[in-house]
């Protein structure tokens, strides 16, 4: 598809083929709204806290399905399963050793990263669409296995015994920071992640995948690790997204509702940008805050307009603020030493065509 | 052993339905290179609407389908002319998430419509009836629909190997651009082929509402399904789906047999199995 991925892969190793677009004022902007954001527990209160937990959670998921779709052309309708994984990973280990919930979130992550290896084996079998779909039957065996098993407590689920030791105060605000970790370190490994071989080669991979194998790209190993990746950072905020409800169920966390919010998200602010999930995220919360007494109504607007944005703008808002601004603050695409136009490279494989 | 032997009967013949469901998924992949993500959902569709035709019109359940087929050809028809049409043939994620979409646009308008119960078909008569085969009883709707899954896979067979229809889907298929070459209208073509597609959803739906009862959210199991019956067969190939199809069937009322509640969970599981042991499925053609 688009050929300058394939032609920096082949050519000069990262240093120059790098869109470095930042201006100094971004890092410092950045850092100053990281420590607004974790002094927030002292000056709002806990009903605002709760909606940023919400906020960040639900961006890291998101950013996490952008990351597997947008870049490793991984579209995983069943991403839902690490969510689920990864709270009930978090609240058997905590239940079961009486365990600090915030000692047992990086053993939950290791759990969902080890669950998405074993998943690899039959997953990978599938490519495309039927990959899509194959994520979805491990999201319902998953889910009717957790409503069956009476450790996991069946059909009711389980409470978070041991938060009960935290005052109100703490609880909210640990949670709270919890939640910020997660989304800005969904970001900071994603940037990472992208600006490294191993972002090269998923690119290369995605925008040619014959071309990608024949310059010796390790292509099932990339997909591998980011697979793995990002279900670590899925399962992470899931985990972290039920320390803030104190009750997980299977119905609730093994829900196509996670991954269909993330998918929203993704495709309003741009799929595989890495900017696009920050906007689409902004977007989803200020339509649902706004809309959401409508019920049913909401999810049809929501519905519609994921549709309309798929055929009229499939790289979503942030496409069409970059199309005219040439943005890339992050320094993730890569451009072609000596060419210009490709300056001007699309987000979205789709618009390549057009 | 009586009982080993009706839970395989019943499960092939559920499975016969299953693989009804998956007909409809397998020609769309197979000529369109799509997966309706709303596959099941226009299962569900298509129930309601023999609810509704039942209903209003005064029709038996059976007879609803001299309505809900022309109705349905026609939705399919529509949607891929005005929608579907748009999106194919550049790459993957634009079909799966406009469909996906649509799914979550249809549970919602289901529900919106006719609340988020569950609602039951008046079968009649024939929902009751079966007879015995020694010490096996074998319900009569359960056969009939089974009967009728086997008549269409033939049917579609005879379509695709023999007619010019089936020979225009086969090019577009194998070569889009080539077919378009030499003159075949794919776009309108592919509007047919779903019209096609959603009359046999029709006819599993209807079958499918007078067997089970359904909701609004009853669609993606439907998928997931149909889904499993495509993949165990073996991409592109038709009577594979038929064969997927059964065995999901059996392995869920054989699951079911362990644990009543597990019968979805054992389905989902032999798919993954097999996928593992068989990734290309029961029947491919050859790779190309």
């Amino acid at each position: 598809m688009s050929e300058p991925a394939v032609l920096s892969a082949q050519g000069k190793d990262d240093g120059g083929t790098k869109g470095w677009r930042v201006s100094a004022g971004l890092p410092i902007a950045f850092v100053a709204v990281v420590i607004l954001l974790a002094m927030l527990p002292w000056y709002a209160d806990f009903a605002a806290q709760r909606l940023l937990v919400e906020v960040f959670t639900l961006f890291a998921i998101a950013f996490a399905w952008n990351m597997l779709a947008g870049y490793g052309g991984m579209v995983a309708i069943g991403q839902h399963v690490f969510v689920g994984i990864g709270s009930y990973s978090l609240f058997a280990i905590s239940n079961t050793f009486h365990l600090n919930p915030w000692l047992a979130l990086p053993v939950a992550t290791v759990c969902t990263a080890t669950a998405a290896l074993i998943f690899a084996g039959p997953m990978f079998r599938l490519a495309g669409a039927y990959f899509a779909v194959g994520t979805w039957v491990l999201a319902e065996i998953a889910r009717i296995a957790a409503v069956n098993i009476d450790w996991l407590g069946a059909g009711a689920g389980m409470p978070l015994e041991m938060i009960g030791e935290f005052d109100r105060w703490a609880r909210n605000a640990y949670v709270y920071w919890a939640a910020l970790g997660v989304g800005v370190g969904a970001f900071a490994v994603g940037a990472i992640v992208l600006r490294s071989r191993l972002g090269l080669a998923l690119m290369s991979v995605r925008d040619a995948e014959a071309a990608a194998l024949a310059s010796g790209v390790p292509a099932t190993r990339a997909k591998l690790s980011l697979w793995v990746i990002a279900a670590a950072v899925t399962g992470t905020a899931g985990a972290v997204s039920y320390m803030s409800t104190l009750q997980v169920t299977p119905d609730a966390s093994f829900s196509l509702n996670w991954t269909a919010s993330a998918i929203f998200i993704v495709v309003l602010g741009g799929i595989g940008t890495i900017e696009g999930p920050v906007i689409g995220t902004a977007v989803y919360f200020a339509l649902r805050e706004t809309f959401a007494d409508f019920g049913a109504w909401y999810f049809i607007g929501l519905g519609s307009l994921a549709v309309v944005t798929m055929i009229v703008a499939p790289g979503g808002a942030w496409s069409v603020l970059a199309r005219y601004a040439n943005l890339d603050p992050f320094g993730i695409r890569r451009r072609t030493p000596g060419d210009p136009s490709a300056s001007h490279q699309s987000p979205s494989p789709k618009q390549e065509r057009q | 052993m009586a009982i080993a032997c009706e839970t395989l009967i019943d499960g092939l013949l559920l499975g016969a339905l299953y693989a009804l469901f998956g007909l409809g998924l397998s020609i769309s992949l197979g000529v369109m290179r799509m997966i309706n993500i709303a596959h099941g959902d226009f299962i569900v569709v298509g129930a309601y609407l023999t609810s509704l035709t039942m209903q209003f019109l005064g029709l038996q359940a059976l007879t609803s389908l001299i309505v809900v087929v022309p109705a349905m050809f026609v939705l399919g028809w529509l949607l891929q002319r005005l929608l579907l049409n748009r999106v194919i043939g550049g790459g993957m994620f634009a079909p799966l998430l406009v469909t996906f979409g649509l799914s979550v646009i249809i549970q919602n308008v289901l529900q919106e419509t006719f609340t988020a119960d569950t609602r039951s078909l008046q079968a009649g008569d024939i929902a009751q009836r079966g007879f015995e085969l020694g010490s096996i009883s074998i319900g009569l709707l359960p056969l009939l629909s089974a009967t009728v899954a086997v008549l269409l896979f033939a049917l579609t067979h005879l379509l695709v190997a023999r007619t010019h229809f089936g020979r225009q889907s086969r090019a577009v298929a194998d070569d889009p651009a080539t077919a378009r070459l030499i003159g075949v209208d794919d776009k309108n073509f592919f509007a047919v082929v779903t019209g096609f597609v959603f009359a046999a959803i029709a006819i599993a739906s209807v079958l499918y509402a007078m067997r089970t009862p359904f909701s609004p959210s009853a669609g993606p199991e439907r998928l997931l399904y149909s889904f499993e019956a495509v993949v165990l067969g073996g991409l592109g190939s038709l009577w594979g789906t038929l064969v997927g199809g059964l065995v999901i069937g059996v392995a869920q009322l054989f699951g079911a047999r362990i644990s009543s509640g597990l019968g979805p969970f054992f389905g989902h599981l032999v798919f993954l199995l097999l996928l593992l042991a068989r990734p290309n499925g029961f029947f491919t053609r050859a790779a190309r």
